[in-house]
């Protein structure tokens, strides 16, 4: 079937694999309950469900923020283990946006973005600063590079964000509600550089609530709950003939 | 309409004073003092002038007799044209070594014991709860007596290097705990911001937690640094010829007792506040984080 909603190409090579994860919070509460996915290269998942489904946990455990109890988390060829260098290597090759933006106040939005590029890239300053200016324009904040977060408004600091994720060239981007926390009038500028972002063909895994966005962008769609999937789908076939009944339900309550 | 504008002269420089020490916000008021500018004023006013009737009144009582006039020489003299400095003023060069060498010892002693409570070395956190446990619920005075009775002949250690280590291992837990507040005040998201950017763990402490941690905590770490100098008294003693000890010294010789003590007073006072509006500076100078 020809895809109508997006025009990147996606790739046959896995690289995310999440096997049996179980993650469970003292309570105790299954976050994520023996819960696999693969993501392909240049694919674009959407994960949605009620709050509490495990979703943003997902999201956390695969670049290590969260351990998981059980199962394995391989991404590009590096098992997400025990080993402080299997971590690190992950987290330079994930990007990660927050809903809270976590930019760092204390720095200007130069200084946020060319950090990582310094210390975990080690590359010299200058060439930092020129990645830097490139990705400010890219996500439309240019202008700001010598601002501090504080001065900026919600969308600018979420792309100054993206930006800061996107500097350190990694393979996959992880978005953690990223627009949950801006005012209605500023999503549309932050959603406009995830869709550049998936058009240029980055691998995205994204945990929202935008609909719009999910049947426009992604190409699969996943829906959660209790920590299990319970519905996966190519993002057209999942919002037009749900197979589950709960799935039906939750479309039925956002849409 | 200029409703606002001083009236009086003494109106601007209440209102002066008060920018200086701003007022709470109203609702944090409490019922201490309710009054206008000028029954404030008054009362202040009042209190000061009945101090000062007791003052006079009892040293009228004791018969003391002021000799402020030889005062300056034990501060300094000038012999030939030639500055020689007094006993006092060397107390107070010994005082400003003693201290800003415990200063920067109790600051390092300070993180790397907060760091060590923080780490994931259980002996580690075990050796920095015991250090601070021992320390806080104990004297100093008797901290300064073990060290160079008991410890001092043991290891061989100087008067001096007594002196400096027993006040930075007393100040040094109290800075401990006033890092660890800060470090634990920085939000988990920071944290994870960082981590998720690959930086390890002691960048993203150099980097990005530190920076911000000690610049909130800079208030409660200058108060730290203020006791660091006023305890540093104590080390006289030990016989270490500090500022209190030469004030003593030249009591014991010239019974100039009132003269002495409010000097050696006045000059703990002036350093302070000196350290203070020091900090203060500092605190402006950096951008404020929320």
């Amino acid at each position: 079937m020809e895809r109508e909603t997006s025009t990147h190409s996606i790739g046959d090579e896995v690289i995310i694999i999440a096997d049996h994860l179980v993650k469970t919070f003292p309570g105790p509460i299954k976050a994520l309950d023996d819960f696999s996915v693969r993501v392909k290269r240049g694919e674009v998942m959407v994960l949605i469900g009620p709050s509490g489904s495990g979703k943003s946990t997902f999201l956390r455990c695969l670049n290590g923020l969260e351990a998981i109890d059980s199962g394995a988390i391989v991404i590009d060829g590096i098992p997400l283990d025990d080993n402080e260098n299997n971590r690190l290597a992950i987290r330079r090759e994930v990007g990660m946006v927050f809903q809270s933006f976590n930019l760092f106040p204390h720095l200007s939005v130069l200084e946020n973005i060319n950090l990582a590029q310094c210390l975990v890239r080690k590359k010299s300053k200058e060439k930092a600063t020129e990645t830097t200016k490139a990705l400010l324009n890219k996500v439309g904040v240019g202008e700001k590079m010598h601002s501090y977060p504080d001065d900026l408004s919600g969308g600018q600091q979420q792309r100054v964000a993206i930006a800061r994720a996107l500097a350190l060239r990694p393979k996959v981007m992880l978005f953690d509600e990223a627009t949950s926390a801006l005012d209605p009038e500023m999503i549309g500028e932050v959603l406009d550089v995830m869709r550049t972002l998936a058009e240029e063909g980055m691998t995205m895994v994204v945990v929202s609530h935008e609909m719009g966005f999910a049947r426009e962008v992604s190409d699969r769609v996943v829906f959660m709950d209790a920590g299990r999937i319970v519905e996966e789908g190519a993002t057209e076939d999942f919002f037009l003939q749900p197979v589950q009944e709960r799935t039906r339900e939750f479309l039925r309550q956002i849409l | 309409m200029l409703t606002d504008r001083p009236k009086t002269q003494l109106g601007a420089l209440y209102r002066a004073r008060n920018n200086i020490i701003p007022p709470p916000p109203d609702y944090m008021r409490s019922p201490f003092v309710s009054s206008t500018s000028i029954r404030d004023l008054f009362a202040f006013g009042l209190t000061v002038a009945g101090l000062f009737w007791l003052i006079q009144r009892g040293s009228e009582q004791l018969g003391y007799n002021w000799h402020w006039r030889q005062i300056p020489r034990y501060f300094f003299t000038l012999a030939d044209g030639h500055f020689v400095a007094g006993p006092l003023l060397k107390g107070l060069v010994v005082t400003l070594e003693i201290t800003a060498m415990s200063l920067v010892l109790a600051g390092v002693i300070g993180l790397v014991t907060a760091l060590l409570r923080l780490s994931s070395s259980m002996v580690g956190r075990w050796m920095a709860r015991v250090y601070l446990e021992l320390i806080r619920n104990t004297p100093l005075l008797v901290q300064i007596f073990f060290l160079y009775f008991v410890m001092a002949p043991i290891f061989d250690i100087g008067r001096t290097a007594t002196a400096v280590l027993a006040l930075s291992l007393f100040e040094g837990a109290y800075a401990s705990e006033i890092f660890r507040a800060g470090i634990e005040s920085i939000g988990r998201g920071q944290w994870e911001a960082s981590h998720s950017l690959g930086l390890s763990r002691y960048h993203t402490y150099r980097r990005i937690i530190l920076p911000q941690a000690v610049r909130r905590i800079l208030p409660p770490l200058t108060s730290q640094a203020v006791s660091l100098i006023k305890d540093s008294a104590l080390v006289s003693t030990i016989a270490v010829y500090d500022l209190t000890m030469e004030g003593r010294t030249i009591i014991a010789e010239t019974f100039l007792t009132f003269e002495i003590w409010f000097l050696v007073a006045a000059i703990y006072l002036a350093l302070t506040l000196t350290l203070s509006a020091l900090a203060s500076g500092l605190e402006r100078r950096f951008p404020r984080i929320a």
